[in-house]
């Protein structure tokens, strides 16, 4: 966001009360003696939304000891917020990040801040507790003023204090004095330009990396409660079935045993984990069985059903992109180039499988969980039982990630369920093998592409169609004057949904394997191809940069080694990614990735470096080996021991540059640095073997 | 059922429990030792490893039968108070870790490892931790970490 966005807004700030129903006198335990402040600001114009939101707050608590607690919808899940929200709080509070407290995802007590997807929390979230931080500082400031006769822009916070130069001093703490403030106005609360950044943009080390690695951080799966029950859910044989009968009669005599029915769910509650699985076994269920469709022609079914894009669909991701006409660019052009392009479901895999416990009391309900989305959880759990939002409270906590696995209320709603007439709270855990049968997955998808370039290698014409999988990444990032891109939702056989980057991964590897194939039949090289048809400043760096560390151009490929690149612009992340592997007949080793990278001014060096190492491993398990496989009636390979993931011996050697554009503003960076990887191993593959490989993943094209 | 008696981090505790449980189940719920997680149930994944006698040992798949008159270390019992090992040290001084889920048994898994070899090339600590999965990916960053406590062994 512009650095002065706080400049032209005018804050509200306000002394929040909780109401006194029973989930907030609950949650509010969790804050100290103090004051709660409730701010809200409207949004700059030309941020970057999915919902609209005109109007965002933002929670601070002052407490006696003089911490600020900063408040958040959104969770940690690896990316690292805790930290940099920790930071961002600090640098506008003007006090030591040890005095930033946070607590995240309790429904009773923060506001809600949309789901932890989409990148949002450095776009959306950090801005906000900025402009709430640096308006509480201008607060403190105006009551400095105030209390002291003084001009309030002669004054300034400094570590948490004002100092008066006959030595009085005052911090935020004292703001707690002030009994009568009730709403203030606080507009033009100067935010700190990132070229004075003191805290933010520093590397600073994980707050909760010390109970990280004691094994002390307590996850969703970690929690127990005195006197809770455990939940099983008695699941189907197959993938879609439906209830018809069962017999419980033998479960329902063993004492402290109760069954939960109702419509397709089945399950026990019981007084331990054993007893529950020993219950839930004496149980007889007769499913129905709805068949998923063949496998084998997955692809065709997916174009078969699917629908001609909702060019309406506008927002973040539009279903159809046009410019110029296609049809003419395509038949007037000199070359043309035709392809398809597919990928294969994958799973999220979250190492953690989710957890919940559950406890009512009367109507109210509180959901101890690790979802990524604490409020749409909480809205789907009450729209379940026909509760109002507010008498369910959804407490997260840290989450073993989720990748965009967690956004739905699954486990969650399941304990509620079980735990409904139970009188005390129950605790149900998914296991791995829930994980793979119960989850959505990401999508699969055809992706098929026509170009049409010239013989110096200038592209014209672009008619990208994509079935099934999503639009995000649909704009190719090149200057190309005839553009028809379009997504065509489908029926999928498997439940499918969010997945880091969303349908970047799929769309960056069609395109980028096509633009590599017009290079090869171009006989160019694919830097230089790729940098004639790019304008964009930020993405020629990422790759010039990148370019150079690698070596580009000075090593040449073949006996079984090759290089390969490719690039992508996706949710303000400018990235460049370089592979070099060696083949031996079907086995693919990656010796060397490096990576540039570019998502405007960076909040902290060494958890961005993280999130893009991070993410191109789990590229290379998507791109390489992980498969979802499913027969007509269920998931075939729903275990860890059957599903590859990525691990020490598949991972090369990377480097990555990060380039930080402090004039710009801070893109979130968990998502798109994982698009490039899939296409720069094809490319790599291609330069390696001569093989072009035009499916996700890889590998199994090498067994037959 | 039988009383097992059994020493986890030198405290010693008798346990009612069937002898084929998992250690993993024996720690999590009797010892609320809640480092050692459960995430694939059949010894795939590292995130459950603990120190049996001295060796890594997966404890989703580790019958508490099999502990014998051995003592059981896990992650809570490698730091003292004030100090954490030099293994924990290692590990964030290099972030190696994102949401942290995998860390206690990665972190495990690297002491037996330097325990076997103090002085691993990356080969060797790739080859040797390729039975634990970390799902972010910091691969790159803990092979850092393991060279470091290593180097930092060496030096002590």
């Amino acid at each position: 966001m512009p650095e002065e966005a706080g400049g032209g807004y005018e804050h509200q700030l306000q002394r929040l009360e909780f109401g006194d129903d029973i989930t907030r006198r609950e949650a509010a335990k969790r804050l100290q003696a103090g004051i709660l402040f409730l701010f809200t600001v409207r949004i700059g114009e030309g941020q970057e939304t999915t919902n609209p939101m005109p109007l965002l707050s933002s929670r601070l608590h002052v407490g006696e000891d003089g911490a600020i607690t900063v408040l958040t919808g959104k969770i940690e899940c690896g990316q690292g917020i805790r930290t940099t929200l920790t930071q961002a709080a600090a640098e506008e509070l003007h006090i030591a990040p040890a005095r930033v407290r946070l607590i995240i995802g309790d429904t009773a007590l923060v506001p809600d801040d949309g789901g932890t997807w989409g990148s949002l929390t450095t776009p959306q979230t950090v801005p906000v507790i900025r402009q709430a931080c640096a308006s509480l500082r201008e607060y403190l400031c105006r009551y400095a003023a105030q209390q002291w006769k003084m001009d309030a822009g002669e004054i300034h916070v400094s570590n948490g204090r004002i100092r008066h130069t006959d030595g009085r001093t005052l911090s935020y703490r004292n703001l707690i004095d002030n009994k009568a403030f009730g709403a203030a106005s606080i507009a033009g609360a100067r935010l700190m330009p990132a070229s004075e950044w003191a805290v933010c943009g520093t590397p600073m080390p994980a707050v909760h990396g010390p109970a990280i690695v004691r094994g002390a951080l307590k996850y969703s799966s970690d929690l127990q409660f005195d006197g809770m029950l455990h939940g099983y859910v008695i699941r189907p044989p197959n993938y879609r079935c439906r209830l018809l009968s069962y017999d419980a009669s033998k479960a329902a005599r063993i004492p402290g045993v109760k069954i939960v029915r109702q419509d397709d769910f089945l399950g026990v509650v019981a007084p331990n984990e054993q007893a529950a699985a020993a219950a839930a076994h004496t149980i007889e269920a007769h499913w129905s069985n709805e068949q998923l469709g063949n496998p084998d022609t997955l692809f065709s079914d997916l174009k078969r059903n699917s629908k001609p894009p909702d060019a309406k669909a506008g927002g973040r991701y539009p279903a159809l992109i046009e410019a110029g006409s296609v049809d003419q660019g395509i038949s007037r052009a000199a070359h043309r180039h035709k392809a398809s392009y597919q990928i294969w479901y994958i799973a999220h895999v979250p190492l953690e499988a989710r957890a919940a416990i559950a406890e009512w009391r009367g109507d109210w309900l509180t959901v101890h969980c690790g979802t990524q989305a604490p409020f749409p959880v909480r809205d789907e759990i009450a729209k379940a039982f026909q509760l109002p939002p507010e008498h369910v409270r959804v407490v997260v906590s840290d989450t073993g990630s989720g990748y965009g696995g967690k956004h739905n209320s699954e486990c969650e709603l399941e304990a509620a369920r079980l735990a409904r007439n139970a009188g005390k709270p129950v605790r149900l855990a998914w296991s791995r093998e829930d994980e793979f049968e119960r989850s959505y997955c990401r999508p699969a998808a055809l992706m098929e592409v026509e170009s049409g370039f010239d013989s110096e290698g200038k592209v014209h014409a672009w008619d990208f169609h994509n079935y099934n999988g999503g639009a995000a990444s649909l704009t190719p990032p090149y200057r190309i004057g005839n553009v028809r891109a379009a997504y065509h939702a489908s029926i999928s056989p498997l439940r499918q949904g969010s997945y880091r980057s969303l349908a970047a991964v799929g769309n960056t590897f069609a395109r980028e394997s096509h633009m590599d194939e017009i290079a090869a039949e171009l006989k160019l090289d694919p830097l230089e191809f790729r940098l004639r048809n790019i304008e964009e400043r930020r993405l020629r760096t990422v790759l010039e940069r990148a370019a150079e560390r690698f070596g580009w151009g000075r090593v040449r490929s073949g006996n079984g080694v090759g290089y390969g690149l490719a690039c992508n612009l996706e949710k303000g992340g400018h990235l460049a990614l370089l592979t070099e592997l060696e083949m031996d007949g079907a086995q693919v080793r990656l010796r060397r990735m490096v990576a540039a990278f570019d998502a405007g001014a960076i909040l902290n060096p060494d958890i961005l470096s993280n999130q893009v190492e991070g993410a191109i491993v789990q590229g290379i398990g998507g791109a390489l080996f992980e498969q979802l496989k499913f027969d007509s009636n269920r998931i075939t390979n729903g275990r860890l021991s059957e599903y590859r993931v990525p691990r020490f011996t598949d991972t090369p050697e990377i480097d990555v540059i990060l380039v930080d554009r402090r004039d710009m503003p801070s893109a979130g960076a968990g998502e798109s640095p994982i698009t490039a990887t899939a296409p720069s191993i094809a490319s790599a593959i291609y330069a390696a073997s001569g093989k072009r490989i035009r499916q996700l993943p890889m590998l199994p094209a090498f067994e037959n | 059922m039988p009383d097992l008696k059994l020493t986890v981090n030198g405290i010693e505790a008798t346990v009612l429990a069937d002898p084929s449980t998992s250690l993993l189940s024996v720690l999590r719920k009797h010892f609320h030792l809640t480092g050692a997680k459960y995430a694939c149930g059949e010894g795939q994944c590292g995130a459950c490893t603990v120190m049996v006698g001295g060796e890594a040992v997966r404890s989703c798949v580790f019958p508490i039968h099999n502990v014998g008159q051995k003592y059981v270390e896990t992650i809570e019992g490698l730091a003292n108070s004030a100090h954490l090992h030099p293994i924990q040290q290692a590990f964030l001084d290099a972030s190696a870790f994102q949401c942290g889920f995998c860390t206690p048994g990665m972190i495990m898994a690297s002491v037996a490892l330097l325990d076997r070899n103090p002085a691993p090339s990356v080969e060797e600590i790739r080859a040797g931790l390729a039975g634990n999965v970390c799902r972010c990916g910091t691969y790159s960053r803990i092979v850092k970490a393991v060279q470091s406590a290593a180097k930092a062994g060496r030096n002590a």
